[in-house]
């Protein structure tokens, strides 16, 4: 236990003066942007500088819960593609991300749901991702522990079924993509806080952490939760971002119940049953922004109710852990990609919300494509920063459920 | 998450009992000479201060009011307002 072990990633090295590339923020955007930047476009002089350790943010705290079945034109392609390389990447990464395609189950409890899942499910197939409407009998065949009796709060109506979805393993996400990226040159520098950016004539020429300087002329911030405030405060940038603590637990390990991932707006509510047989669910988010990332009785209490009524052979089972995350809320429920716009060589990407984990594999690809062209590819261009202003807020609020502090 | 809120009418109360109302961002922009960026800024765009921030809250189960308060978000306490804010 206490003997020598071999680092899974990299060498420990000495911060260098200067690279080709810094990354702010050691999370799952970050570590898939370095990987790519090396893999696909040659860039390997690359730092992800990173406060505490790689994985410690949304990346360590998520419900491992991965699908494709967005809302709008835009976002739909984006997730698909990122739901498609896990395999991929279980690969190229030679590290086993233990996805599990158990397929997803969003549960409609009103007739009106129950249209905008039509819609939803439209949009989808569209897209080439599967996607189903199910009656509650159905539902019931796909999960037998659901109750879809009359007698509960949110009687379930049907729900939205998406094979491909399920859950992968954020961890080793982290860890395989980190060994993958310093495979290739990548430097990791954990315990390391970037301070400030520097520009001169509108143009990145360095980055402060409490190491030293480092000379670069290409930054990207792509730091979750923590993004909005480090952008605001180094660049000067607001944005339409709300941060809000969202919260998630797991249960006492039981025999295998629930062999889908189980999800409900009404509820406020989703769950998935892990390998090793707890039930993780994730709740609501904070009424009011805050970084705290504490937990609380509440939640705990509105989980227990609201999985006791839709799945009520939990009712008495104890929650064993419970953690707390960020998640950076924009008014339209999509990411903010943009950059080398309001100063040349600076990069951003974050207002993921809650979907920063499913997306991590592709919104790094193409922030890679981004920082290593200078222009953004087709796919990222409806993400910028100008949309607000422009009024072409994205319709992603209609897909499920909307969780602002403003509503 | 456990907040304490004193409102100007009822004094301090249980956070639950409020609504948050959004960062202070200052008085609504003049109607004349109004462009798109500055409507943008003034409604959608905020600051995420890690800190203290200056913010709206709305007694929505008490007396109706709304107010401004100073609370740290890395805590989730209310802190005194500051004097130039008085």
């Amino acid at each position: 236990m206490f003997g020598k072990y071999k680092p899974m990633w990299g060498e420990k090295t000495q911060l260098k003066s200067s690279y080709d590339a810094v990354i702010i923020g050691g999370g799952l955007h970050s570590l898939a942007t370095a990987y790519y930047l090396a893999k696909e476009h040659g860039i390997t002089d690359v730092a992800i500088i990173e406060k505490n350790y790689i994985g410690f943010g949304g990346a360590g705290r998520n419900t491992a819960i991965v699908r494709a079945n967005q809302r709008t034109q835009y976002n739909v392609p984006l997730y698909k593609e990122a739901l498609d390389l896990w395999p991929v990447l279980t690969k190229e990464l030679d590290y086993n991300l233990m996805f599990n395609n158990c397929g997803n189950l969003n549960l409609m409890h009103s007739e009106a749901a129950m249209k905008a899942a039509r819609m939803t499910i439209c949009t989808a197939q569209y897209h080439g991702v599967e996607s189903h409407l199910i009656d509650a009998k159905e539902a019931k065949e796909l999960v037998p522990a659901l109750n879809i009796s009359e007698d509960i709060t949110f009687p379930i109506h049907g729900a939205m079924f998406h094979p491909p979805g399920g859950i992968v393993r954020h961890d080793a996400v982290v860890w395989g993509l980190a060994r993958g990226a310093s495979k290739y040159g990548v430097e990791i520098h954990q315990q390391t806080e970037a301070t400030a950016i520097n520009t001169r004539n509108g143009k990145v020429v360095s980055v402060e952490t409490d190491r030293g300087t480092i000379n670069t002329s290409k930054v990207l911030i792509s730091a979750g939760g923590y993004s909005a405030s480090l952008i605001n405060k180094m660049m000067g940038i607001r944005l339409p971002v709300s941060v809000l603590t969202i919260q998630a637990m797991v249960t006492q390990p039981l025999k295998p119940l629930l062999n889908h991932v189980v999800s409900s707006g009404a509820y406020h509510c989703y769950a998935n049953q892990t390998l090793k047989g707890e039930i993780a669910t994730g709740a609501h988010m904070d009424q009011w922004p805050n970084y705290t990332t504490q937990t609380t009785a509440h939640y705990i209490k509105h989980q227990a109710e609201a999985l006791s009524e839709f799945l009520p052979c939990l009712r008495g089972v104890r929650f064993m852990r419970i953690w707390g995350g960020l998640a950076d809320m924009t008014p339209d429920m999509a990411p903010i990609m943009d950059g080398n716009d309001q100063v040349e060589g600076f990069f951003f990407n974050c207002g993921w919300g809650y979907f920063g984990f499913k997306s991590c594999s592709a919104a790094g690809k193409h922030m890679a494509e981004f920082m290593a062209n200078g222009e953004a590819p087709n796919i990222l261009k409806p993400f910028n920063l100008k949309r607000y202003e422009e009024h072409k807020l994205m319709g992603e609020t209609a897909a499920l459920v909307t969780y602002t502090p403003d509503n | 998450m456990a907040l304490t809120i004193t409102c100007p009418v009822c004094g301090k109360r249980n956070g639950y009992e409020f609504r948050y109302g959004g960062e202070d961002k200052g008085p609504r922009p003049d109607e004349a000479g109004l462009t798109p960026q500055s409507w943008c800024d003034y409604v959608h765009m905020n600051n995420c201060v890690a800190g203290v921030q200056k913010e709206w809250w709305f007694h929505k189960d008490g007396c109706g009011s709304w107010f401004t308060i100073h609370r740290n978000t890395t805590t989730n306490l209310q802190v005194a307002t500051p004097e130039a804010d008085r």
